[in-house]
């Protein structure tokens, strides 16, 4: 990715408000593409079947959760390099920790704020831009 | 709670024979309900109760605050909004009155970076405004997790009108049942709403960020 301005986004969560929320957020922070999934079946089709970059996804959804949907990223040869960034309301350690070993490039607690995002997103990019 | 009769009532003296044949019922009925299996289920659905109401307390609070924010950052933006109108009306008078003078004495400079800084604020608010819609999601997940306790608390009711219904009426129940409930699927925790005490969860996100950190992450 030459600039990382074009990076494509899959925001994915059950909740078009918290989508509009991350979307709008990513745009401030500098990061206009971006599309939406509302749950995991869903967002794992569209990243089968699309080129993105990036994945911010809640837990807590219908159909596929948040876990089944990073376990099945991680488990997919072409999908496993993919940074995923969990926003979640899931507040639990043994969640954060399952998120993480799981392969979680972050995790954020909802509620969260425009800093807390910018910070993650930023330091996944800067941690990608360093294994490139 | 003690009830005040009017002088003119008198409360009819129960004979102990009534006392104990209500004992007896209840204590029948108690059993009934034992034998049938619902008491236990019924009891673990009413025992969850108090967290249907903490969870509803946290949704009114959480709107609340969302609403009060948003009004109080519409009422910054609109009086930032003001000011900037107030300002305009105030150069356009200027320049009106001596275009020169307005540019040489640095009124319209002045008003450009006015306009920026203000205009930067305003954005600030906006995306305040944006971010405090995020109650939707967060008392969303909790409306849900009480209408499954709502649901599963009827469902344990509807069973034990079933099972001391007549059999016709109680078979004409239970298929109307079975073809309106709609299976709900499990979730997750959602947001926690009462952290106090708790070890088990994060507070905060710099309450993750530290686990992560001990975890190596």
């Amino acid at each position: 990715m030459s600039n990382p301005a074009d990076m494509k986004f899959l925001i994915v969560d059950d909740f078009s408000t918290m989508r509009r929320i991350v979307r709008g957020l990513l745009k401030e922070i500098g990061y206009n593409n971006a599309e939406e999934a509302e749950d995991g079946a869903v967002a794992l089709n569209m990243l089968k079947n699309g080129r993105y970059d990036f994945v911010v996804s809640d837990i807590n959804m219908p159909n596929m959760n948040g876990f089944e949907l990073l376990k099945a990223i991680k488990a997919d040869d072409g999908l496993k390099h993919l940074p995923v960034l969990m926003v979640t309301a899931e507040a639990r350690k043994e969640d954060i920790v399952l998120a993480a070993q799981s392969g979680a490039a972050g995790y954020i607690v909802k509620p969260f704020t425009k800093a807390t995002l910018e910070e993650k997103v930023q330091k996944i990019m800067q941690k990608l831009a360093a294994t490139a | 709670m003690s009830i005040d009769l009017p002088d003119n009532m008198q409360m009819p003296a129960a004979s102990p024979e009534i006392f104990q044949q209500l004992g007896q019922l209840t204590r029948q009925l108690h059993d009934t309900m034992n034998m049938l299996g619902v008491l236990p289920d019924l009891k673990n659905h009413v025992d969850n109760l108090p967290d249907a109401r903490s969870r509803l307390n946290y949704i009114a609070t959480k709107t609340a605050d969302a609403a009060e924010k948003v009004l109080n950052l519409v009422d910054t933006a609109k009086a930032d909004q003001e000011h900037i109108a107030t300002e305009t009306r105030k150069l356009a008078a200027l320049i009106t009155a001596d275009p020169v003078k307005a540019v040489a004495s640095g009124a319209v400079f002045n008003f450009v970076q006015d306009v920026e800084t203000t205009t930067h604020r305003v954005d600030g608010h906006l995306t305040d405004i944006m971010m405090a819609q995020d109650f939707h999601d967060l008392t969303g997940q909790v409306v849900a997790k009480v209408v499954r306790l709502a649901n599963d608390l009827e469902g344990q009711l509807v069973k034990l009108l079933v099972q001391a219904a007549p059999p016709e009426q109680a078979q004409k129940v239970e298929a109307a049942l079975t073809s309106h409930h709609a299976p709900i699927e499990p979730r997750l925790d959602g947001p926690v709403v009462n952290p106090e005490g708790r070890t088990d969860v994060v507070a905060d996100q710099s309450e993750v960020d530290d686990l992560l950190a001990s975890l190596g992450f």
